[in-house]
């Protein structure tokens, strides 16, 4: 028996007795193991979640060449669409992709005028890869070390940042070039025409470091290029996601002087992709190929790191408060105003983290706002009167050892969140949980150190940990440890409460550590440090494979474990990278575009690629449905119904806005026993 | 055995643990401690992991690692290492004093560090120390280790040798391999803010 989503069980008779008789009168809940988490009734055979999450990577990035080993499957990318062809250069459709620049408009737009818009022609128009920020040349301090650094090939001792999965990748990558310059190891970089790329050549592959993409909020929305002028049958909500260098290139671009000043790097680089047929991120593929991938999963929020995982944590998008629960204003230097500067092509005025949704007023609400209610479903905006959202990166206002900064506004850190949390909704039903952050001790140390230095009551967090990590190097690699990826350590419920904390925020050790002593929680989340988090100029793909991979072969080493847990293995958000896929606005604040979820189990195996539309949120309502819980809160997104689907157009939901609970990419009744990796 | 017959010889080699205590003596966290010569070694009970060697004739203070086969100067990671390392019985304060500093937990002057009496019946003499902006603590040493054997904080929280057993110490427990690579935090921290970890507005 397939379990489907909760709609496909409304029109199923059948599949609802049945599921329910096994659900109510046998359960999940008959282990005979000592394992605590199955005690906990469950409405699948799953009992424990570890959901992995790396960073900034896109489906087509990483999946764009990918071909389904599952029988009859089929997957939405830019090989299937021929645009490009299996070896990665350009296919017959090309032009699909291609991307436009736009002249310059008197305010922010999300939906550029076609007046307005130029495809760029001729190779080497569009803008070019480039290197960016990421590392030229072997370091003997930090990544990538030198491989004396990690010469013999076992670690004394298991250790999640440097075992020898990570070891000898740590050691290469470098790009032997200037930072902010011309990617010249992609080949015919400066030439390349209007269109993506291949990340892949005699001098670049997924074990190289390459430079980063902005991805922010009202930049993202401006990439997707969303207006209902551009709608079709087959994309019914129009966004085009055709400019995506050409804000990259100028979002920053003071080109009201002479000569022009760019602040920004990013350039072309959205446009790179791997070819997952030629052995580029070959573990994920292999994952792929053996048990289930979405093709239709995207990030929750358009834009950054902090925003998506907060939406994963919630449902919902964090606001400016009084530390008590209660919106008030920022201070003026934390308000976007994304308008072009004058005399500028699209230098955002102020590039800054808040918004308040409610008011039309305020710069670059009411392009978005107008979209949303042009689309014929009509989305709320989900933006609460005098709410100022948090749209990009900002600390949270707890430090990691649960300090609270006496002083947030003046600190750049959002003062203590009211919203609720899954974790909380876990602690109401006594289901156990924890979040696992790469190099979460040594954080805790330096926030102590900075506690101590005084610099934690005046400085912006990463500041601090940063200051205090130059006098106690012991526990340096704190400054790893991502605090804005850690939904829970903006709560007050979470971080403001010691036990909380101390029973559900642990470090990657402990992760291993739970799998290894049968006692993991039943939801886990895991979060690698900013060294394996495969981030592009900062980690690698590759890096991010090994974290992974460490995981599973700890689960792997435990079969009673392993038959009863789902690992999902997703990302945070595209990380600024174009994709093709169609995206469902939901609310003021995303989806953005997609981005892959392998869905790991005993139960999703054969190779499947499921399209149901999903997002981050819909790894909430698996847990909330697997363990029966109710909905976040009345506003948050777990409410959405699951998709109606269509056989005509797959991956458009009948009912928008809606969310998939994930169920549908299991199969209950068909359990396979096979290894992770072959 | 006479106090001057035991200056006369190379002080033992030995293990202990550093116990802390809080003001009502309640025992803490343990840490392990082995000597040799002019090097000791510290385990400290900490989750991240590694070890501290310092080396007074050499001037150095190290972090290791092995899980990660780094090691990195200490700096101010540990008061233990800038504490627990072979002392002059007779001039202890220099030797403090060049530890905070090396460390950059102390600048140059408002230091001041001075013996409490003076050949006292038991041999363990005792110093007190004051530093700038802080209230007076306190550090007993035992002249036959050269060693500090209890640390007294002015909130009359210790740190204090227990279970000392003097015996031979391996001589590779005092090595960092050859293989080890130095960590500079800077670097590090370089590296990191090109990642999305750093959210300070200076990104």
């Amino acid at each position: 028996m397939r379990i489907n989503g909760r709609n496909h069980l409304a029109w199923s008779a059948g599949a609802i007795v049945s599921f329910s008789l096994l659900a109510t009168t046998v359960g999940f809940a008959d282990s005979k193991d000592n394992d605590a988490a199955d005690a906990a009734k469950t409405e699948s055979p799953i009992k424990h979640v570890i959901i992995l999450i790396g960073e900034n990577r896109g489906t087509d990035h990483t999946f764009g060449v990918y071909k389904p080993r599952g029988k009859h499957q089929t997957i939405s990318n830019i090989l299937s669409k021929g645009i490009v062809n299996e070896d990665g250069s350009p296919g017959a459709n090309f032009p699909l992709a291609q991307q436009f620049l736009v002249a310059p408009q008197p305010a922010y737009y999300i939906g550029a005028p076609k007046k307005a818009k130029m495809a760029y022609h001729g190779n080497g128009q569009m803008p070019q890869p480039n290197t960016n920020g990421a590392p030229s040349a072997q370091g003997t301090a930090s990544a990538p070390f030198t491989p004396a650094f990690l010469a013999e090939a076992q670690a004394l001792d298991p250790s999640p940042d440097f075992t020898t999965n990570t070891d000898t990748i740590l050691t290469t990558g470098f790009t032997n070039l200037a930072t902010n310059s011309v990617d010249s190891r992609i080949p015919n970089a400066g030439v390349l025409p209007n269109g993506p790329y291949i990340l892949q050549g005699p001098n670049i592959s997924d074990d190289d470091y390459t430079g980063d993409t902005t991805h922010r909020f009202y930049q993202a929305w401006q990439q997707s290029d969303c207006s209902m002028a551009n709608a079709t049958k087959t994309n019914p909500t129009g966004c085009l996601n055709d400019l995506f260098p050409f804000v990259m290139a100028t979002y920053d671009l003071g080109d009201n002087t002479v000569p022009a000043v760019q602040k920004n790097f990013s350039a072309g680089n959205s446009m790179g992709f791997y070819d997952a047929e030629q052995e580029q991120a070959s573990l994920l593929k292999t994952l792929a190929d053996r048990f289930a991938l979405s093709d239709n999963f995207h990030q929750s929020f358009q834009g950054g790191t902090g925003a998506n995982h907060f939406m994963f944590g919630t449902g919902d998008a964090a606001f400016w408060s009084d530390g008590n629960g209660n919106a008030i204003t920022p201070p003026a230097n934390e308000i976007a105003n994304p308008n072009p500067v004058s005399g500028t092509t699209n230098k955002y005025i102020a590039d800054n983290n808040f918004s308040n949704c409610s008011d039309f007023a305020q710069a670059g609400v009411a392009p978005i706002v107008s979209y949303l209610e042009a689309l014929p479903y009509r989305p709320e905006p989900n933006c609460a009167t005098a709410h100022y959202y948090m749209l990009d990166n900002t600390n949270p206002g707890f430090y990691p050892n649960g300090f609270r900064a006496p002083s947030p506004g003046a600190q750049n850190m959002i003062p203590a969140s009211p919203v609720r949390t899954i974790g909380d909704a876990l602690n109401d039903k006594k289901i156990s949980w924890a979040y696992f952050g790469g190099s979460y001790n040594d954080a805790v140390a330096l926030s102590n150190d900075a506690v101590t230095a005084g610099t934690a009551a005046t400085q912006n967090s990463s500041t601090a940990l940063g200051l205090a990590a130059l006098a106690d190097p012991a526990h340096s690699l704190g400054v790893a440890y991502c605090q804005i990826c850690n939904p829970f350590q903006y709560a007050t419920s979470i971080m403001g409460d010691p036990a909380q904390r101390t029973a559900h925020i642990k470090d990657t050790v402990d992760l291993l550590a739970d799998i290894q002593a049968g006692t993991l929680p039943s939801v886990s989340i895991g979060k690698p440090d900013g060294l394996l988090d495969g981030h592009p100029q900062s980690s690698k793909i590759d890096l991010f494979e090994a974290y992974v991979q460490q995981v599973l072969d700890a689960l792997e080493a435990h079969p009673k474990l392993k038959a009863e847990t789902v690992v999902f293995v997703t990302w945070d958000e595209a990380g600024g990278y174009w994709d093709s896929g169609f995206i469902q606005p939901i609310d003021f604040f995303g989806d953005g575009p997609r981005i892959p979820l392998l869905t790991l189990s005993e139960y999703s195996t054969g190779g499947a690629v499921n399209h149901t539309y999903a997002d981050h949120v819909s790894l909430l309502k698996f847990i909330e449905r697997n363990w029966k819980l109710k909905p976040l809160t009345d506003r948050s997104r777990d409410n959405l119904p699951n998709p109606k689907m269509r056989d005509d157009q797959p991956y458009v939901p009948r009912n928008m806005p809606a969310l998939s609970d994930l169920f549908d990419m299991f199969d209950f009744d068909h359990q396979v026993k096979q290894p992770f990796l072959e | 055995m006479s106090l001057c017959a035991r200056a006369q010889s190379a002080p033992p080699e030995f293990s202990a643990d550093i116990v802390s205590h809080d003001a009502a003596g309640t025992p803490g966290a343990v840490s392990k401690l082995r000597v040799a010569n002019h090097k000791a070694r510290i385990d400290p009970d900490d989750p991240s992991g590694g070890f501290f060697i310092t080396d007074t004739e050499a001037g150095t203070a190290y972090f290791v690692k092995p899980t990660q086969r780094l090691f990195m100067d200490a700096g101010q990671s540990s008061l233990l290492s800038r504490i627990f390392v072979r002392v002059d019985p007779h001039d202890p304060c220099r030797q403090w004093q060049a530890a905070a500093i090396a460390s950059g937990a102390l600048s140059a002057g408002n230091w001041r560090c001075e013996q409490v009496g003076s050949a006292p019946a038991d041999g363990i003499m005792e110093y007190r120390l004051l530093w700038p902006a802080q209230p007076l603590s306190r550090r007993w040493i035992d002249p036959h280790l050269e060693f500090p054997i209890k640390l007294q904080s002015p909130e009359g929280t210790s740190l204090m040798l227990e279970n000392i057993r003097v015996e031979a110490q391996p001589a590779n427990l005092f090595a960092i391999p050859a293989d080890y690579r130095k960590l500079d935090p800077r670097a590090l921290l370089e590296r990191i803010k090109h990642s999305d970890v750093w959210a300070a507005p200076d990104r």
